[in-house]
């Protein structure tokens, strides 16, 4: 083939392409010329009269259940007058007209306000909900007056059981602006844009994409004003899942009730799965608050609370341990080889580091007298375990402190759960700019000090007492396949059988004579293993005297209580804290005794 | 330097006629795309932009030595390969498709790009053999078209895998395809395509469909066809007016600022304004092909026709798809729609065969 051939060839087929391509563009023409001109009318008269719209059906979101099929969030159908704020042209106007047939209150107003500010494009605005009967029946016959105004039939999030387990439950809202960019960079926008709530706590917002199910779609018939005509096509929605929870409502319940007025955090957990059974965190508020948009003054009421509702006390409520510590600074001298029975000391009522430093008291005034490590345990000496802690020494002692799970989260599944704090001379350092100090280390070893844990540490860790080779993840979620592998990765402690049976046997002896919760082991049917514990909330100064009767109740100490039943083959664990409860034993031990009561005497339990 | 001849420097080598014409363009689709986007100013903005960097590429392409665009073209179609292979693995996923690498301040389609490194691979492999094109030559032409395509395919983006084959295999046409072979291959592809068929996804399927009959299904798969059509079918003679489109500002249609653009344009200008704006597309595409043929060597001609074909298969493609006369596929109108990799492809393009042009007679000796 030569140049020319080619050349001569390629110009024919450009000739021949730009034909086909100038063809084309006529034919386009022609197109355009019959759709704009010889179609015009018949397309304008579809612009104008009919058109189609798509629009989103959000999918009914998955109902909560306890354990025992309780319902605990429910959907309820409620009919709400819903407008389009753009095409309303007097919103003042309208609303008079509408009050005539249909109370409007000043709070609806305001949460039609508070919805249109963080309203999704292309959204209609609730003007009126939850209508009752008498209303919808009077809007129905009138609805022709009020063209603007849309009857919608929604289900709402409601919550039969109101203000119990409100903290693990959780709640919805109305999607904010804030969600939206979150929903956008998780490319999960497109998935709402029918669903105007969002979980925002709790089991509501850790399992949001299983609650939530997937959005369908339907075309509607639409005239020039925007109002349905007719449904042409529906895609449903997928609704979704039910979620079943490790909680036991009635438990539950029984553990509210027993903390009457005061404040404080509750946590029950099944010590041989990680299932957690109740979840207290005082005091409490309605979710349903929230569900439409919480008000101004609702909200202010509860967040500036100097109780503090809104905070989850389980998982985010920091306390330090006070003695229910000391059950694990003992595993952590019987591990290094330390106060090995029979060892004892002789306990005068305090200890001293040196000759010349100052005198750490023992909370019983002249001392325990003789005192092996279990029944340091039973009695709570805390002589014994100032020595025992500043002779393992910081490091060794957070060691098995971090195998307990302290200082860490426990990977439950609920959200912004908080670390807690074992301290050390480094973080110290960092934190404060100072040395650390032998006395600290020996007020580690009572649970003062710097040491914060959060009361679900403390379940975990009493949990791993009971079985120290079992691995688990404390959850809410019944037969979550996800948690158990999980559970699966995380190694059980490593603790040699002697030094649990003797932790064991000074947990046991607490409730037994001579222990600091004797008095509930006289009472219970079954063997409790427990700990009592008393944090200060406040420093006394040199000098200064504890008198609980001359303290403000906020200055009060802490009572906690850690417990797991029936000893031999323990059911049930559990850490209480009550705040400003003052001693453990005493106002703790009770709660956790009608919890046990409950789960383990048979003919409570289904 | 004084000034006049920095602006000999730059715009000596400029065909006016066609620059006058894109610029013509590209006003009117910067003014339609105020009306698209709801009168939200950012989108226009960076679609002015995005004009300007399309034009300093222009400039910058124009005035450049023709002998480094020969050079480059199978680096620039090696790169665009790996940027493809690299978009499959990491890119953004957005429709379903991942088309798109996230470069911090722009997202980069490596798709478009492909519409000149494609045609540039082709016309350099050409030139190559230039003395000694057998079917050899063709089948391995074959091959480089086939590798991107495959990589475009599997994105999915079967719209812009198709203009690519079109494009590929026009310029294979032009180097001189033996007609025989053509007609063979015809009836090849017609026995086939059954099973062609078989391996489209459900929406692809759907839009192709819903073309042969829009009304069989006019609320599924044909809604966005039937949108456009009512809003082209709106604009009348005359139109409705700019700013006052009902199909678009009550938001029947959809993607107005990229795919349907054109049907915003239709429904507020009407028929005048279609048949103008189709008119200087003509202009713009005879005389890029007259300059294909006014080429001397192997190389540009096929380039230029290559690089015109490219882009006006995806205008025809787009404005057929608009008017109901092609199925729904994702292709953007070449200086009209929204999307930076577009604009600054299609500008490069042009100042490519600016150049080519204008140093024809250079190439020739």
């Amino acid at each position: 083939m030569d140049k020319y051939y080619i050349k001569f060839i390629l110009r024919n087929r450009l000739n021949f392409i730009t034909y086909c391509f100038l063809i084309f563009f006529f034919l386009i023409i022609l197109r355009f010329f019959y759709i704009q001109i010889l179609q015009n009318t018949y397309y304008s008269t579809q612009a104008l009269d009919n058109s189609i719209k798509v629009v989103p059906i959000k999918p009914a979101r998955g109902l909560i259940f306890d354990r025992n099929n309780i319902i605990l969030a429910d959907n309820k159908l409620s009919y709400d007058l819903e407008i389009i704020p753009e095409q309303i042209e007097n919103l003042s106007i309208l609303i008079t007209r509408l009050s005539d047939l249909i109370p409007i209150k000043t709070s609806d107003i305001d949460k039609y306000k508070r919805i249109l500010k963080n309203k999704q494009y292309n959204n209609t605005v609730p003007i009126k909900t939850n209508l009752t009967n008498e209303e919808l029946a009077k809007f129905v016959t009138n609805s022709y007056k009020f063209p603007n105004i849309e009857l919608k039939e929604t289900l709402k999030r409601f919550y039969p059981e109101g203000e119990v387990g409100v903290h693990y439950l959780g709640y919805i809202n109305r999607i904010s602006k804030k969600d939206l960019i979150t929903l956008e960079k998780e490319g999960k926008k497109k998935n709402y844009i029918g669903t105007d709530h969002i979980g925002k706590a709790g089991v509501e917002f850790q399992y949001e994409n299983e609650l939530h199910g997937v959005s369908g779609y339907k075309h509607i018939e639409v005239n020039a004003t925007g109002k349905p005509v007719r449904t042409i096509k529906n895609f449903p929605a997928r609704e979704g899942e039910n979620i079943h929870l490790t909680i036991d409502l009635k438990m539950q319940k029984i553990a509210e009730k027993e903390f009457k007025n005061r404040k404080g955090a509750l946590i029950a957990l099944d010590p041989s799965n990680g299932e957690i059974l109740a979840y207290v965190s005082m005091p409490t508020y309605n979710p349903g608050f929230f569900v439409d948009g919480i008000s101004h003054k609702n909200w202010n009421q509860l967040n500036k609370s100097p109780d503090k509702p809104l905070l989850d006390r389980v998982i985010n409520g920091l306390y330090p341990p006070g003695s229910t510590l000391k059950p694990f600074v003992a595993v952590a001298g019987l591990e290094n080889q330390l106060r090995l029975p029979p060892f004892k000391i002789n306990d005068p009522g305090y200890f001293y580091i040196s000759d010349d430093s100052r005198r750490f008291k023992d909370w019983k005034i002249g001392g325990h007298g003789e005192v092996d490590i279990v029944k340091a345990i039973a009695v709570s000496c805390d002589t014994f375990f100032y020595g025992l802690a500043i002779e393992l020494g910081i490091p060794k002692l957070n060691k098995t402190l971090a195998n307990f799970g302290f200082g860490m989260k426990t990977g439950v599944d609920l959200p912004n759960e908080k670390l807690g704090l074992i301290a050390d001379a480094k973080w110290k350092k960092k934190k404060y700019r100072k040395n650390w100090y032998a006395g600290e280390t020996a007020i580690t070893g009572i649970g003062q000090g710097y040491t914060q844990v959060t009361p679900i540490q403390l379940a975990l860790a009493t949990s791993k007492i009971a079985y120290p080779n079992k691995s688990m993840v404390p959850h809410i979620k019944l037969n979550s396949q996800q948690l158990k592998q999980t559970a699966n990765l995380t190694p059980p402690i490593s603790i040699s059988d002697k030094t649990i049976e003797w932790v064991k046997e000074g947990m046991e002896n607490v409730t037994e004579d001579g222990g600091t919760a004797a008095f509930i082991g006289k009472t219970t049917s079954y063997k409790m293993a427990a700990k009592t514990g008393t944090a200060q909330v406040f420093g006394l100064k040199k000098g200064e005297v504890y008198e609980e009767e001359k303290l403000p109740d906020h200055l009060k100490d802490h009572a906690l209580f850690i417990a797991y039943a029936p000893a031999s083959k323990p059911e049930i664990a559990i850490a209480i804290i009550v705040e400003n409860g003052g001693h453990g034993g005493s106002t703790a031990g009770p709660i956790a005794k009608k919890i046990f009561d409950y789960y383990l005497t048979s003919k409570n339990r289904k | 330097m004084n000034l006049t001849t920095i602006q000999n420097y730059i715009f000596q080598k400029l065909d006016r006629p066609l620059f006058g014409a894109i610029t013509l363009i590209l006003t009117i689709g910067l003014i339609n795309l105020i009306s698209a986007n709801h009168q939200d100013v950012s989108n226009s903005l960076s679609h002015t932009i995005n004009i300007f960097i399309g034009i300093v590429f222009l400039f910058m392409i124009c005035n450049s030595q023709t002998r480094n665009i020969l050079v480059f073209a199978p680096w620039a179609y090696s790169l665009t390969l790996f940027l493809l292979i690299y978009v499959n693995l990491y890119g953004i996923e957005s429709h379903g498709a991942q088309r798109w690498i996230n470069l911090g301040i722009f997202n980069l389609q490596p798709s478009e790009i492909l519409k000149i490194t494609l045609p540039l691979m082709l016309a350099w492999f050409y030139q190559k053999c230039t003395f000694n094109i057998n079917y050899k030559v063709h089948f391995v032409a074959g091959l480089l078209i086939f590798l991107p395509l495959y990589l475009v395919a599997i994105q999915p983006d079967l719209g812009t895998s198709l203009l690519i084959l079109f494009g590929g295999l026009t310029v294979i046409f032009l180097a001189g395809l033996p007609t025989r072979f053509i007609i063979i291959s015809f009836f090849g592809l017609l026995i086939s395509s059954p099973f062609i068929w078989n391996t489209l996804l459900n929406y692809q399927k759907e839009r192709i469909l819903s073309l042969i009959d829009p009304l069989s299904d006019p609320y599924g798969a044909g809604y966005q066809s039937i949108q456009s059509i009512i809003a082209v079918g709106h604009g009348g003679i005359f139109g409705r007016g700019w700013l006052n489109g009902e199909q678009t500002s009550l938001q029947f249609l959809p993607e107005t600022a990229t795919d349907f653009v054109f049907s915003v344009f239709s429904e507020e200008f009407g028929f005048f304004g279609v048949l103008s704006v189709i008119t200087i597309y003509v202009f713009i595409f005879y005389r890029c092909m007259w300059m294909a043929t006014k080429m001397q060597d192997t190389f540009s001609r096929l380039l230029v026709a290559g690089l015109t074909i490219s882009l006006f298969i995806s205008l025809t493609v787009n404005i057929g798809m608009i008017s109901g006369l092609l199925p729904v596929v994702g292709v953007p109108l070449p200086f009209f729609s929204y999307g930076g990799s577009s604009m600054v492809v299609s500008l490069t393009s042009i100042g490519i065969i600016m150049n080519l042009y204008s140093n024809k007679s250079l190439i020739a000796n």
